[in-house]
């Protein structure tokens, strides 16, 4: 009887474990499907940025089959990459995000240690106060910004409007409170009894801070670089506003400037200076790209 | 605080002072140190070239350190930079001004009332837009300037305007010889615009609230002598002219494209360049690059007037200005600058590069040249720079005051105007919000 | 924040007694602290505290900057129906946005927690791609594809029979399009977001509630949703704040057209105070998002905060 009814249970189990692998096969296949179709939508305007990118001019205007190349030139990006305008904007925004990158760290890596390690009269005032500095868009701050630094020009004589080191005074303000959150979140995970042993141990806190925190933390810090250099990097407004001067400029700035004038637009190289701007966001982003998922979710999955 | 109240103190005194002497000015041997200038980012490869060389002559001579910066302005770039500049009062010592920011900034500028009261003799008078735009109270505080100042008038397909308008561009506007324009009025434009639509080459005209746009529009306004606000100040949104006007614009509206509330300065560019449509509204920029990339359609264009409407034949004008900035360092250097640019030897060499886009202010250099040579076709341009005077140069918003009439502009409210009416709303109804628009303008 | 939960574990712990080194390490602890965070201070105070404050001076005053007016600017713009219709626009584009970047985001982080760990991470990487190109070029690209003579998207409609549609040009369309490039770029971020915070649910609940013979929507409802309350709450705030205060896509997309239809705050404040010249009027516009922003964040932090302390 027992034998019996094993048996009849172990043929349903296993009916059902088949229909469920089914059930997950379906599910795969949507799954897909679904994916494959937000894919297409997500890549499609690059793609097109791409096909534009190698056509000429005249090809553009001619209003063709605007998803195929019918001469595909590679003379939109010979002209680009052999500009020595182009390359000062690249060469501008490089040396503008790399020291942004820098200054961000050490501005947000302490003070996220001390808020989310050591409490102090204020602590969590700050810590909300920093996230609401995004509250204050650019296009209210740039005036009053112009003028501090003409003020500051005049008055000291170091020259910062119309250069591009002023921008490593700005970004900063863009980058800092962001990144200062996700590190309070990566540093509030870390477990206690780490800085415990060590301040037991007689380190002192920048030691505690050197030692054990950024090495535990690290892809986090990683991810807050990369987050950093994004945003330095795409910066439109700020520049627009304080830099005029065409070696002053950096890339996404310089090649709307340069590449639209008047009422002439010029969609082939636009689109080719597009995607070289966006490149270098791009290549770090594929290299480094579980860091950077990490690191936007850290904020989110521990503060 | 105080240090700003006497430093404008003295510039108003100074102004004064200077009006009353009224005296040319005489190019001083002190012409030396340095000066920075900005000046406009022309389009047209190579033309940056001939203007840094026009400047580099000249500073050479006269042994001034310069550097140039070329802006345009994309992105409001050029309004971004003269906004902070003056707010800042620190910056470029000459720099270039669009349209409507010599009044923006009058009070920021060096009066040059000595400088052009010669270059007028000299070069002839300059029309009222450039006076309505380049004084205040009276006093000269802009050079008008000839990199980026062009005319938005007509440019036809010769062939299309021939097939479905049955209008003859080139009899009516022959190159080298006066037009014979007398039936070029409001109406045959009317007729022409429905018959290209139902031809299906309709003119590319927009309704949006760029400067293209609200030029047309502008001109159509004068056109019936009507005017938002008047000279004094006064409103007149409900007024008989405007409602001639707005109704005129609307008929002419329904055959424009579909979208042209949405367009903006490039649109109208690329439907003449893609070949669809038989007329623009837009200096020689969509002509020169279709000249590049579709010389089938550049060789049918052709530059010509704009129609008459029952007050009068108007075109808009854009003057860009060179100004002065009253904090800047060496106002000597700066005005023998402006003085040498505005010759007549250095106004040709500019048009030359720019391919007869840039437009000279002054009435004795409308027939330079480069405008007859140019093509093909031939003497597509002879036309543009408006040389026999037969249509008046105005801008959108004139005669109100400018701190008023900016508004109008940048706004675009003759342009919204005509898109509420077009779809649908009583006039009446569009003219009392149009009413209450300008009046917020009128805030000090 | 967590900084609350924090801040009291740490007072118990020093509650416990170690008088001797007690102050010195507290008077060490406090000079650390302050000299760790007052870059952070001087930074924010000089560059972002300072100039809010000159621009709240900015906007007492009157269109010439020389009298001060207090609330006049203020009062004017409430007379004004365009100021009105700006204020609705914005909050429509933004919570429309949002609502639609946390939808996609939440779907497509399902697909993506579906699939095999293996192929998780190429997918990642492809859907991830529209939030790291910079947003003023992939605003370019989107502005080719929308453009009246030319856009692509028209091409294929009328190789298949449909009209061309107005992307930019009709009020509603255009209303369609800043949202859809909005939500192009932002619902990849919030795809990240919620996929961590889906892998951080552990499987045993699922399981259960399966077991217990919950279907998909019914386990969605009372197991995923409220685990992930505060990284839909977070993400939620952050994205609005963001999307409330764009700037860039309205501007190079339509410039607030036709007639004024899709000007949000920024765009719009742009026009008045720098475009015509009324700088004390834009500040004010600017202004005014501040109080609506701030009052969103308070009350969704302090949401964050209860549900932090009862965790």
């Amino acid at each position: 009887m027992t034998a019996i009814a094993t048996t009849a249970g172990g043929s349903a189990r296993a009916a059902r474990r088949r229909s469920m692998s089914r059930d997950r096969r379906w599910a795969l296949r949507w799954s897909y499907f679904f994916l494959t179709l937000f894919a297409i939508f997500f890549l499609l305007p690059p793609a097109y940025m791409l096909i534009t990118s190698l056509k000429t001019s005249a090809e553009v205007s001619a209003a063709t089959n605007p998803w195929w190349v019918y001469n595909p030139t590679l003379a939109n990006y010979a002209e680009l990459l052999s500009s020595s305008q182009f390359l000062t904007y690249f060469r501008n925004s490089a040396v503008v995000s790399t020291v942004v990158v820098a200054v961000t760290m050490l501005i947000s890596v302490p003070a996220a240690f001390a808020l989310s390690r050591m409490k102090f009269w204020g602590s969590t005032t700050l810590a909300t106060g920093v996230f609401l500095t995004y509250l204050i868009p650019e296009t209210l701050l740039f005036i009053p910004l112009f003028k501090m630094f003409a003020v500051f020009g005049d008055a000291t004589g170091i020259q910062l409007i119309n250069r591009w080191w002023v921008l490593l005074l700005v970004y900063p303000t863009l980058t800092v409170p962001f990144c200062t959150w996700v590190m309070i979140g990566y540093f509030a995970s870390i477990p206690r009894e780490l800085d415990e042993a060590a301040l037991i141990d007689g380190a002192n806190y920048r030691q505690v801070l050197t030692r054990v925190f950024i090495p535990v933390a690290l892809p986090g810090l990683i991810a807050a670089t990369i987050f950093a250099f994004t945003v330095s990097w795409a910066q439109f407004l700020y520049p627009l506003a304080f830099t005029t001067s065409t070696d002053q400029l950096v890339l996404p700035v310089g090649i709307i400037t340069s590449l639209i004038k008047g009422d002439v637009f010029n969609w082939g190289q636009i689109m080719t200076g597009a995607l070289l701007g966006a490149a270098p966001p791009l290549l770090i982003y594929a290299f480094l790209m579980d860091y950077y998922i990490a690191g936007l979710t850290a904020g989110a999955t521990k503060g | 605080m105080r240090g700003k109240l006497t430093r404008r103190r003295f510039l108003a005194t100074t102004a004064a002072s200077t009006a009353l002497i009224a005296m040319p000015y005489v190019r001083g041997s002190h012409a030396a140190g340095r000066l920075s200038i900005v000046l406009w980012d022309h389009w047209v490869p190579g033309a940056n070239n001939t203007s840094k060389m026009l400047v580099e002559e000249w500073a050479a001579g006269e042994k001034v350190e310069v550097q140039i910066d070329y802006v345009n302005n994309q992105g409001n770039k050029l309004l971004l930079t003269t906004g902070a500049e003056a707010q800042a009062q620190s910056g470029h010592d000459v720099i270039a001004l669009p349209t409507w920011l010599p009044s923006d900034h009058a009070n920021q500028l060096e009066p040059v009332d000595d400088i052009m009261q010669p270059l007028i003799k000299q070069n002839g008078a300059v029309n009222a837009t450039v006076e309505y735009l380049g004084k205040s109270q009276g006093h000269w505080i802009a050079v008008p300037a000839t990199i980026g100042s062009q005319i938005k008038g007509p440019c036809s397909r010769i062939d299309l305007m021939k097939q479905h308008a049955g209008i003859d561009v080139q009899a009516m506007y022959p190159a080298g010889a006066p037009p014979k324009a007398e039936n070029w009025t409001l109406d045959t434009f009317l007729k022409a615009a429905e018959a290209c639509q139902k031809g299906g080459f309709p003119f590319g005209i927009g309704l949006g609230t760029t400067a293209d746009s609200v030029d047309t529009a502008g001109a159509i306004f004068h056109s019936f002598g009507a005017m938002l606000v008047d000279a004094k100040g006064t409103i007149t949104v409900k007024s008989d002219p405007v409602r001639q006007a707005l109704e005129y614009y609307t008929k002419l509206a329904k055959f424009f494209p579909p979208d042209a509330p949405a367009w903006d300065d490039s649109s109208n560019n690329k439907w003449l360049i893609s070949g669809r449509g038989a007329l623009i509204m837009n200096p020689p920029s969509a002509w020169a690059v279709a000249k590049r990339d579709a010389p089938q359609v550049a060789e049918q264009c052709w530059t010509h007037g704009m129609a008459a409407g029952p007050k009068g034949r108007f075109a808009p004008f854009i003057p860009y200005f060179w100004g002065i900035w009253s904090f800047g360092k060496n106002k000597e250097a700066a005005k023998s600058l402006l003085v040498h640019l505005s010759q007549p030897v250095a106004i040709e060499r500019l048009v030359a590069a720019s391919g007869g886009y840039d437009l000279p202010s002054f009435a004795n250099l409308t027939t330079l040249k480069t405008w007859a040579e140019e093509g093909p076709p031939k003497g597509t341009l002879y036309h543009y720079p408006n040389p026999y005077s037969h249509q008046v140069l105005s801008i959108a918003g004139a005669p109100a005051p400018p701190k008023i009439a900016v508004q109008i502009y940048i706004q675009g409210v003759m342009t919204k105007m005509t898109v509420r009416h077009l779809q649908g709303e009583p006039m009446e109804k569009t003219l009392a919000w149009a009413e209450n628009e300008v009046e917020g303008f009128l805030r000090t | 924040m967590a900084d609350a939960v924090i801040g009291q574990a740490t007072d118990a712990r020093n509650a416990r007694p170690r008088r001797f080194g007690l102050r010195s390490a507290m008077r060490r602890k406090s000079m650390t602290a302050f000299l760790m965070t007052s870059p952070l201070i001087l930074l924010i105070a000089l560059l972002v505290v300072y100039p809010a404050l000159y621009s709240v001076n900015l906007a007492t005053l009157n269109r010439s900057m020389e009298h001060f007016v207090g609330f006049g600017n203020f009062l004017f713009l409430f007379n004004r129906e365009t100021f009105w219709m700006v204020v609705k626009q914005s909050c429509i584009f933004a919570l429309t946005a949002v609502l639609f970047k946390a939808i996609f985001g939440f779907v497509v982080a399902h697909f993506v927690h579906n699939i095999p760990a293996k192929g998780q991470r190429k997918w990642r990487g492809m859907l991830l791609v529209p939030w790291v190109i910079p947003p003023a070029m992939s605003c370019l690209a989107w502005l080719w594809l929308f453009d009246p003579s030319y856009s692509a998207f028209n091409w294929i409609f009328d190789k298949v029979g449909i009209g061309p549609i107005p992307w930019t040009g009709d009020a509603m369309w255009a209303r369609f399009s800043v949202i859809l490039v909005n939500v192009w770029i932002g619902a990849p971020f919030f795809m990240i977001m919620y996929l961590a915070a889906l892998k951080s649910v552990p499987e045993q609940l699922f399981e259960a509630a399966a077991v217990d013979g919950a279907n998909f929507w019914q386990r969605t409802w009372y197991v995923t949703l409220p685990m992930m309350r505060n990284i839909i709450a977070i993400t939620a705030l952050f994205s609005l704040i963001v999307t409330f205060a764009n700037f860039d896509i309205v501007r190079i997309l339509t410039a607030g057209g036709p007639i004024d239809l899709t000007h949000v705050f920024a765009t719009w404040a742009f026009r008045v105070g720098i475009e015509v010249g009324d700088i004390p009027l834009g500040a004010s516009v600017s202004l005014f998002m501040v109080p609506i922003l701030t009052l969103a964040a308070i009350f969704i932090l302090r949401d964050i905060n209860r549900r932090g302390n009862e965790a």
